[in-house]
């Protein structure tokens, strides 16, 4: 009977943690360095996804789905950060953040719409260098 | 000359079949985060998978009895159904996770809605699982398995720095909880339970008696020895891809870049589909499991060879649908592979005594009960899988879930 009790408890527990449980009040700073970085990471992924445009070596259903996961992924983070209060030492990088988001997953858009085309690609992966480097010195900042 | 192609075979499948979405996930983010640094816990986890794939193999073909059985004569009925419980609840989200990997393969491969792709795939499984023989399961998705060596390939055309990889094989102290994190995962995930379940269950359907021991000793140990160096060459890829530039591949499509630098769009096509058998063997093994567990819990004919396993078709039928319906809700599948790999964990104690136990155990075993090697190691193992599942929900909410 402990046994089943402690292990309920355990699980529900992890699983709450899983499920990002709610903690209440604004966000704090770690947290939206972690969205920060994870828009960065999407920035960079995106880069990486350029360089077999541009050496005309990839498949072009692959990027175009590799794009949309990446741009969806920037898009969701930006909305959470937007949705999410901030005190006002934090409010500043947040907005900032958001648009990062924005911008990244429009970088991506332009790419998936054209995955074929090496001079898009070429211009998508400035971007998206650009974008990754703003997100790892706003990263810093926090 | 027979019986040494029927071994060969079941390598060949063994090795295919080694990989699943939770060793593609936490090997390609460990190489990504740490370069080399974690290459020492693969073999930790492989060392583990031998031991108790072998005695499982060894139970099952001296004493007639899968996991499951054994854990419903051992336990009593409370620790009996709360093994039962959590080992059926980890093993279909496993399950959900590898239909979502493979609704994922096939999106990257053709385009297309996820969700649609999501449900071809379980229902291709569906027909596999009905129609096909347990043999032939085991075969296609092994051989299919087998394009996943596309990876050691690209590792081997990166030109790694063989001393850092050396290097890499032996632990270094190190006080950040996301390294032990996915030190803990990479054991993990090549620990799973569905592994053992799904294992000592494949002997008792294909009738192993001890002239089969040779073959379990061939299976487990030279098969699982071959398929951990996959492992090895995700990760590989991943510290000479990722870890330079910072990005943690996150997304299935990331991780497949590795194979499409090396060789271009033949390298990405081949990896694509190494994952997409990998990945479907690993949902019928799962789907198999928990049907497997329940059966044998309960004491109901189970398996293909069985007659009338009605009870048990209708049990693995229910899990893939379970399975599906949980990746339906739009959970991320490698998301959800991270929570079922670590999770998977606190089941691991509960799963791995009774084969302990009765591997051990003279008068059932006769002359081929645990000798001193297997004895050692398989207490030493079954200490650390108690030190990990008290480790593992730590690990997990000091992490943030692996987020950092």
């Amino acid at each position: 009977m402990r046994l089943q009790a402690v292990s309920t408890a355990l699980f529900t527990a992890v699983v709450l943690v899983g499920c990002g449980a709610p903690n209440g009040g604004p966000i704090k700073h770690d947290e939206l360095e972690r969205g920060v970085l994870s828009l960065g990471n999407a920035a960079g992924a995106g880069q990486l996804l350029t360089v077999g445009v541009i050496q005309d070596r990839t498949k072009t259903t692959f990027v175009r789905v590799s794009c949309r996961d990446l741009a969806d992924e920037a898009t969701h983070e930006a909305e959470k950060l937007q949705d999410a209060e901030a005190d006002p030492d934090l409010r500043a990088a947040k907005a900032q953040a958001v648009i990062l988001g924005s911008q990244i997953a429009a970088a991506l858009g332009a790419l998936q719409v054209a995955p074929k085309d090496p001079l898009i690609a070429r211009d998508v992966g400035r971007r998206l260098d650009t974008l990754e480097h703003r997100a790892t010195q706003l990263a810093a900042k926090l | 000359m027979r019986k040494l192609f029927q071994i060969a075979l079941g390598i060949i499948a063994a090795i295919g079949g080694y990989l699943d979405i939770g060793d593609l996930v936490f090997n390609t983010q460990a190489g990504a985060l740490y370069g080399y640094q974690l290459l020492w816990a693969i073999p930790v986890g492989l060392l583990g998978i031998m031991v108790f794939a072998e005695m499982s193999g060894r139970v099952a073909a001296i004493a007639k009895k899968a996991n499951f059985e054994l854990v419903a004569e051992q336990y009593g009925h409370r620790l009996g159904l709360l093994t039962l419980a959590s080992s059926l609840l980890l093993t279909v989200l496993t399950l959900a996770a590898e239909i979502g990997g493979v609704g994922l393969a096939l999106t990257l491969l053709f385009d297309g809605p996820e969700q649609t792709y999501m449900l071809l795939g379980a229902v291709v499984l569906l027909g596999v699982c009905w129609f096909l023989s347990f043999d032939h399961i085991e075969r296609i998705f092994g051989y299919g398995g087998l394009t996943l060596f596309v990876f050691t390939a690209a590792a081997l055309h990166f030109g790694p720095n063989w001393d850092s990889m050396a290097q890499g094989f032996v632990p270094e102290s190190q006080s950040t909880t996301l390294y032990w994190y996915f030190a803990l995962g990479l054991v993990a995930a090549a620990f799973m339970p569905y592994e053992i379940y799904f294992y000592s269950s494949g002997a008792r359907e294909e009738g192993w008696t001890e002239k089969d021991l040779g073959v379990n000793r061939a299976n487990a140990i030279v098969g699982y020895a071959v398929g951990g160096l996959l492992s090895v060459s995700l990760l590989v890829v991943a510290a000479e891809v990722f870890n330079p530039v910072g990005v943690d591949p996150d997304q299935l499509g990331t991780a497949m870049l590795g194979p499409q630098f090396a060789f271009g769009e033949t390298g990405l096509i081949i990896a694509l589909i190494g994952v997409l058998f990998a990945f479907g063997g690993a949902a019928v093994d799962t789907c198999f499991s928990a049907a497997y567990n329940l059966a044998q819990f309960q004491g109901w004919p189970w398996g293909k060879k069985a007659k009338n396993p009605t009870r048990w078709d209708i049990s693995w039928v229910a899990f893939l649908a379970a399975g599906y319906v949980i990746v339906s809700t739009g959970v991320d599948p490698i998301e959800l592979t991270e929570y079922a790999v670590v999770l998977s964990v606190v089941a691991l104690p509960l799963t791995y005594l009774p084969i302990l136990l009765i591997a051990g155990n003279g008068e059932v075993m006769g002359d081929h009960v645990n000798g001193l090697i297997a004895k050692t190691l398989g207490w030493a193992y079954f200490v650390l899988i108690c030190v990990m599942t008290v480790a593992a929900p730590i690990l997990l909410f000091a992490t943030n879930g692996g987020g950092g």
